[in-house]
């Protein structure tokens, strides 16, 4: 019955002058983090400085959609097990995620996009991670309503069904890990803003807060959109642009559409969340900014491109749109590193538009990184000398480009 | 059931008798009219089965069919009604702490919340019928939200100076508040002034008045959009615009602020405006006894006139210990023998499916006493719709005078007015009106006061004036805003509001709401608060508080009231949740408007379509994939290798880059060293990325001095120029750069016979020795078009490309289809190309190239000047960087072993279980006489004679596999000797 037992999620704390780490970011990256350094890395020194309330960042302003149908090995082993998490999760944290494993389905548009789904399914299949290719009839059967005839723009060549997948409450998600970090004893500190980052020969010692400075051993860098701001406090340059990406949920309606569906000619997803809305997003604006704005054109691009997609929907009506950060790395994977110039500072950022779907896995293995120094395995691919190598992650068919220059 | 016209559906519904219109969300309780404007899902109806249709803002038509949403049974006895007992057992939050253990019954139980939540019904294989869309893109000096009477006023002061003015009303009329307001102001019944002003507004010239026509929002650089809800004269049902404004005046009013009591939710527990406007607006008697709970003035005026239209009011309850304006009030009132209880408010509503009565207690506590009535009017006073405002950016802070929330700075070229920034006196909001329009005109370099304003009372010095734009001095300009400024200061300033939010014994045995639409309680605010989720932007994603279709409107201000009062923080320190576009809601149909697939056609389409073209999208162009029935090209590929044929290249992207620094600029973008060009012939290069990814390919020919001619691909043609301009931008370089993409139209003639049928066009010499492989001339071609002719060979075959004005290019098709008759020329597609081209080993950009390689990569890296550090080549950098790299993928062709399956495009390359790399296209050849591929590998296993291994695996569990060898890419003649004959 502890339903009935309205008790606090995660307590206050003091804040104190010194932890062993601080973690900057009280999104689900840096909760994450905290939650399995104190549980699996008996770390409970530990605090979590948000400057706002936690979860204002992209953590609550995310699709919730997660899955692992992503393009290269190294990314799809990341994912799935971050899949795999949800339920471990809600069974740990006592607190129901509302995982929900419905599918997704990812539509081609051209001859050229099938081919780049036989080779996404090959691989999650030769992974064992559930995928299938599925022709226009399939998809409508999968998804009613979608329009397979050759009236869209892009008509529908067929889709990627991805089983696994689903959406997850994310709020639930935020609440959850600040429970299970908070009984582990972590510090959750709400409306501190990191200023300043101190170091002393070539360690970090501390930060700078809104509230004081705060010493450290180890400081983890998770502040999402934020991160390169945070990063550039130390004069460390991010080869991260941090875009808006806008999202919008339609009036509630009964359930009908029980998949995710995903369009990259269109540049739309959508979800129809517990509530029954049709939550919608999947647009960057092209230039670097912060300021979190939805705009006129991007409500109307949605409406075009979801009118096509499935034509009942348009009499449908947008009841909310928001807007996140997304900070995009030059080929749209994640930099998780240990080793910028610094002891004890690490940094996990550049996820783009992934940080919600990778968050409990991402901060299970950088709790790891940073509780034994050693970087594990499944980060490999992520660390940020690949860009001065040349060594892009290949999660993106195509080059990626920002900007309005190309 | 009928109606009038000018009913909305909820109007019609109520006259008919229909008191309860649905059920909510969680509990299923049922619920009634609260609101005029859609302010909570309430009255969500389905109409023409269409779901989530407010009623109360959708006009009455003839033959709608109308029916109850989220109602199982009838709505008067809704099957789920009982859980409405059960609420203790579902606190705020409640699914997150269940269903979760067992996990096994979790999917169980999500689906049962599924089928619970949401509340209209959509059929996804149902077409939407809902008639034609249009749209407006509007340009004004002002635009002005809200067409009450300072949204009027200012449009009025603002169009005095010739500026152009658009004015948007959400309600089908102009006149705010004061349209349905009999009180006597100077003489004059309240919305006879209403008419009168729109009837000058409707008058003016330059005043464009847009009515039935909400905001979505404001939105950066003073965009404002929204929509226009037709009427039958109109050509569309509803119709989108944008209007990109100058300056916008906001005057958007205000709204009840809910007075939150136990069971204020019940069906007949509505706000002043609803059943004040159901009597004078729609001539439908809201009830036959009705209590009003208010806390200002405007309660009882509405009180006093329902009363005197029949409806027996039993009593006011007053929140305020005193500040009624005005001794006639309280004359009227002993008059009329109402009973007025100054601070008291409602503090329960009785009856389950209807009011039946309500309980009235002091604030400060104390006895209650009982009262029947069936119709309960009851607010906390007014609270401004700082929506349109909260869009434009601006910032607010809790006034406790007025008691609502205030910009405390607005963005530029925004100007506030009327009862939202707590006015409340009819001259006062109109003059503020008058203040904002004049602002936002000298804002637009207008001369306000230069009109003659027939019928304004103060302003009297205005009305000499010579109109003409230019006739009134700067001086005599500020003066008639100054004086409608002083105007203003002498008015009445905005009246205290009342700070009052809930009535006594809240939440008693009883749910008392601040939300409807997501049965948001007192209740689960206090269950918020005690999870430690105590700040109103966390209480409305872990309970709902304003995240249904009434968005802020109902919860906003209260919610943070509350939470404030709860915590014991002064109310001040409330900081309310984010108010989010759209104001309005727009269904997609009319945001999507009629279509907007804009793509291009060639010059050649029409006579491609006749020979039987099936197109495909390519970019922004509908391109021939194939001719005929046969989408392997078979046919259209053997041509091409021996016979001859013809494609209309016409996407193709055709430039000239002139000026003194034109060769700078294309040693920099162009990996190669283009100074090394010659003339008359074609220089095939490449451009890199900073990364040395493969960006575009093409020839640049030399057209004269400091003058080039070149050629990108068809998906590069839009980002050239920007692209030269970004890459040269701190240079400062002097050069031209014209796209000449879609005024040159293209067609490649391939093939053994391709100089055969050119011979025929053309008086010219094209033979191998005056016209060798990559040469450019311009020859002329039939009746004297002159053409630019690039002999190359991307399909591996002698070929002549024609570049002539796009309006010619029809014309030589026509001379190539009658010469090539003899030879049985045909026309080839893309899909016939792109066999042909991976034939012969030259890679497609995005096919064979990808993130992951550099030019060297994919076997292109000869083409890199690597001497040249003077130009600073875009990539070369990268490229230099990557030079000597292990664990590269690299591109190689492959010879597929003849197996059960051949491999397709996509299919991975595998070593055990290991990705190793995939094949980007493989084909089986007719030409060859075997299946080749060309594939990104490893460069461990990228060398010739390897033996790899290639899977895809569609379905789970339906893996296909086969083998290959590895070798060189160029297939198909390597040395390139059909090219050169």
């Amino acid at each position: 019955m502890s339903w009935l037992r309205p008790r606090r999620l995660w307590h206050p704390a003091p804040l104190k002058r010194h932890y062993e780490v601080v973690i900057i970011g009280g999104g689900i990256h840096g909760l994450a983090t905290a939650y399995y350094l104190a549980r699996t890395h008996g770390i409970r020194d530990v605090a979590v400085l948000e400057s706002h309330y936690i979860g204002f960042g992209g953590s609550g302003r995310n699709t919730a959609i997660v899955r692992a149908n992503q393009r290269t090995a190294e990314n799809v082993r990341l994912y799935d097990e971050g899949l795999k998490l949800w339920a471990v999760l809600t069974d740990e944290l006592d607190f129901n995620l509302m995982f929900f494993n419905c599918g997704t389905l990812n539509l081609g548009h051209s001859e050229a996009a099938m081919n780049g789904i036989r080779m996404l399914a090959s691989t999650h299949n030769l992974l064992e991670v559930k995928s299938e290719v599925l022709d226009p009839q399939q998809c409508a059967e999968v998804i009613p309503g979608l329009d397979i005839s050759d009236r869209p723009a892009f008509p529908i060549h067929g889709g990627l069904y991805h089983p696994p997948g689903g959406i997850v409450r994310h709020d639930a998600v935020v609440w959850g890990l600040a429970k299970g970090a908070s009984a582990h004893g972590v510090h959750i500190h709400q409306g501190c803003e990191v200023r300043g980052i101190d170091t002393r020969d070539g360690r970090v010692t501390g930060v700078r807060t809104s509230q004081g400075a705060i010493g450290c051993k180890r400081l983890g860098i998770m502040a999402g959109g934020y991160g390169s701001a945070v990063a550039a406090m130390l004069g460390i340059e991010l080869p991260i642009h941090p875009l808006t990406i806008q999202a919008m949920v339609t009036h509630p309606l009964k359930p009908f559409l029980h998949h995710v569906f995903s369009s990259g000619a269109y540049h739309v997803y959508a979800n129809q969340t517990l509530k029954g809305e049709i939550a919608t997003g999947a647009h960057m604006d092209p230039q670097v900014n912060y300021t979190t704005d939805a705009t006129a054109y991007y409500l109307k691009h949605q409406a075009e491109a979801l009118g096509e997609l499935m034509p009942a929907l348009r009499g449908v009506r947008f009841m909310r749109i928001w807007s996140g950060l997304a900070d995009m790395t030059p080929d749209m994977a994640p930099i998780m590193e240990g080793e910028l110039g610094y002891e004890g500072l690490y940094l996990d950022a550049g996820w783009g538009y992934f940080g919600f779907k990778s968050g409990p896995v991402a901060g299970k293995y950088m709790a790891e990184y940073m509780s034994t120094g050693q970087r594990p395995d499944i980060l490999r691919a992520f660390q940020l000398k690949r860009f001065l190598e040349g060594r892009y992650s290949g999660e993106t068919a195509s080059v990626m480009k920002y900007g309005h220059w190309d | 059931m009928t109606g009038y016209a000018g009913d909305t559906v909820a109007s019609a519904l109520y006259g008919a008798g229909v008191r309860i219109f649905g059920r909510s969300l969680k509990y299923h309780r049922p619920r009634g009219l609260y609101s005029m404007e859609g302010e909570s899902a309430n009255t969500f109806m389905s109409i023409d089965g269409v779901p989530n249709e407010c009623a109360e803002t959708t006009e009455l038509r003839a033959g709608m069919a109308v029916a109850p949403q989220n109602v199982h049974g009838d709505p008067r006895s809704d099957r789920f009604g009982f859980l409405s007992a059960f609420d203790r057992l579902m606190p705020a939050g409640f699914y997150y702490h269940l269903f979760h253990r067992p996990q096994f019954l979790w999917p169980v139980f999500q689906s049962g919340l599924r089928r619970m939540a949401g509340t209209g019904v959509l059929d996804p294989l149902r077409e939407y019928g809902g008639g034609v869309r249009s749209e407006r893109y509007l340009n004004a000096d002002v635009a002005v939200v809200g067409g009450g009477s300072a949204g009027m006023a200012a449009a009025l002061a603002a169009g005095e100076s010739g500026l152009r003015v658009c004015l948007f009303e959400r309600r089908d009329r102009l006149g705010g508040h004061l349209a349905w307001r009999v009180r006597e102001l100077e003489g004059e019944p309240l919305y006879r002034r209403a008419e009168a002003l729109a009837a000058q507004v409707q008058a003016a010239e330059n005043v464009k008045v847009f009515t039935s026509s909400p905001a979505i929002g404001v939105w950066g650089e003073n965009l404002v959009t929204g929509f226009t809800v037709g009427t039958e004269d109109d050509p569309f049902r509803e119709c989108h615009w944008e209007c990109r404004a100058r300056t916008v005046v906001i005057a958007a009013g205000c709204m009840d602020r809910p007075l939150v009591f136990n069971h204020n939710d019940r069906p007949g527990v509505m706000q002043v405006g609803t059943a004040w406007r159901l009597a004078r607006s729609y001539g439908v008697r809201p009830g036959k006894s009705v209590a009003f709970s208010v806390a200002d003035d405007l309660g009882l005026e509405a009180a006093i006139d329902l009363d005197d239209l029949g409806v027996r009011v039993r009593f006011i309850a007053d929140a305020r210990e005193s500040g009624q304006q005005g001794a006639a009030v309280f004359e009227a009132l002993c008059d009329r023998a109402i009973p007025l209880f100054p601070g008291c408010a409602v503090s329960r509503a009785v009856g389950r499916k209807r009011v039946r009565g309500c309980v009235l207690r002091s604030l400060k506590g104390g006895r209650s006493r009982r009262f029947r009535c069936d119709l309960l009017v009851a607010n906390a006073g007014m609270q401004p719709r700082i929506g349109t405002l909260a869009t434009a950016n601006a910032r607010f802070e809790y006034c406790t005078h007025t008691h609502g929330y205030q910009p405390t700075d607005l963005p530029p070229g925004v100007f506030v007015a009327g009862s939202m920034t707590g006015l409340r006196d009819p001259r006062s909001i109109e003059a503020s009106g008058r203040v904002a329009g004049y602002g936002a005109a000298e804002r637009c370099g207008g001369r306000p006061g230069n009109v003659a304003r027939a019928g304004n009372r103060v302003m009297g010095e205005g009305q000499s004036g010579s109109p003409g734009r230019g006739s009134v001095s700067p001086s005599r300009a500020s003066r008639a805003v100054e004086a409608a400024r002083q105007e203003a200061k002498a008015l009445p300033g905005p009246p205290p509001g009342c700070g009052v939010i809930h009535a006594p014994a809240i939440g008693r045995g009883a749910k008392a709401f601040v939300d409807l639409d997501e049965d948001g309680t007192y209740k689960n605010v206090k269950e918020s608060i005690a999870r430690g989720l105590d700040v109103p932007e966390l209480a409305k994603r872990f309970a709902g508080f304003g995240l249904g279709p009434g968005q802020y409107r109902v919860a906003g201000q209260n919610l943070a009231m509350i939470m404030a009062d709860l915590r014991g923080d002064p109310v001040e320190k409330a900081r309310a949740t984010t108010v989010r576009p759209p104001l309005a809601a727009p269904s997609i149909a009319t945001l999507a408007g009629p279509g907007h697939d804009v793509h291009k056609r060639t010059p050649l389409h029409a006579e491609q379509a006749a020979r039987g073209a099936v197109f495909r999208r390519a970019g922004p162009w509908q391109r021939a994939r194939h001719f005929g029935d046969d989408p392997s090209c078979r046919d259209e590929i053997l041509s091409v290798r021996t016979n001859v044929g013809v494609l209309d290249s016409s996407p193709l992207g055709k430039f000239r880059i002139h000026g003194p620094d034109a060769l700078q600029a294309l040693q920099r973008v162009y990996i190669s060293d283009m100074s090394k060009a010659r003339p008359g012939y074609c220089k095939y290069s490449a451009m890199c990325n900073d990364m040395g990814q493969l960006m575009d390919d093409g020839v640049v020919v030399i057209e004269g001095r400091n003058d080039y001619y070149f050629t990108t691909s068809s998906a590069r043609a839009g980002a050239t120029v920007e692209w030269f301009r970004f890459h040269t931008r701190h240079d400062g370089w002097d050069y031209n750069l014209v796209n000449l993409t879609d005024v040159l139209g293209s067609l490649n003639i391939a093939g053994p016979n391709a100089r055969r049928v050119l011979e025929r066009l053309t008086g010219d010499n094209v033979s191998n020795e005056a016209f060798p492989y990559l040469a450019c001339r311009r020859i002329t071609v039939g009746d004297g078009v002159e053409a630019r002719c690039l002999r190359l060979g991307f399909v591996g075959e002698l070929s002549f490309e024609l570049h002539a004005p796009a309006s010619c290019v029809p014309y030589l098709w026509d001379l190539v289809m009658e010469a090539g008759a003899d030879f049985g020329i045909r026309p080839f597609g893309l899909e016939a190309q792109n066999c042909l081209r991976a034939e012969k080993g030259h890679v497609i950009i995005g096919t064979e190239s990808e993130q992951r390689v550099t030019l060297t990569d994919i076997g292109m890296g000869w083409m890199w000047d690597r001497e040249d550090t003077v130009s600073k080549k875009v990539g070369a950098p990268a490229l230099r960087a990557c030079v000597g790299q292990t664990g590269r993928l690299k591109l190689v062709g492959l010879r597929v072993e003849e197996g059960a399956k051949a491999p397709l495009d996509g299919t991975l390359v595998v070593d055990g279980d290991k990705i190793v790399g995939y094949v980007c296209t493989t084909r089986s050849s007719e030409t060859l006489g075997w299946q080749y591929g060309l594939a990104l590998v490893h460069k461990e296993h990228a060398f010739p004679g390897r033996r790899i291994h290639l899977c895809h695996e569609e379905t789970p569990g339906e893996r296909v596999t086969s083998t290959a060898f590895v070798m060189s890419p160029h297939f198909y003649d390597p040395r390139g000797q059909r090219l050169r004959r």
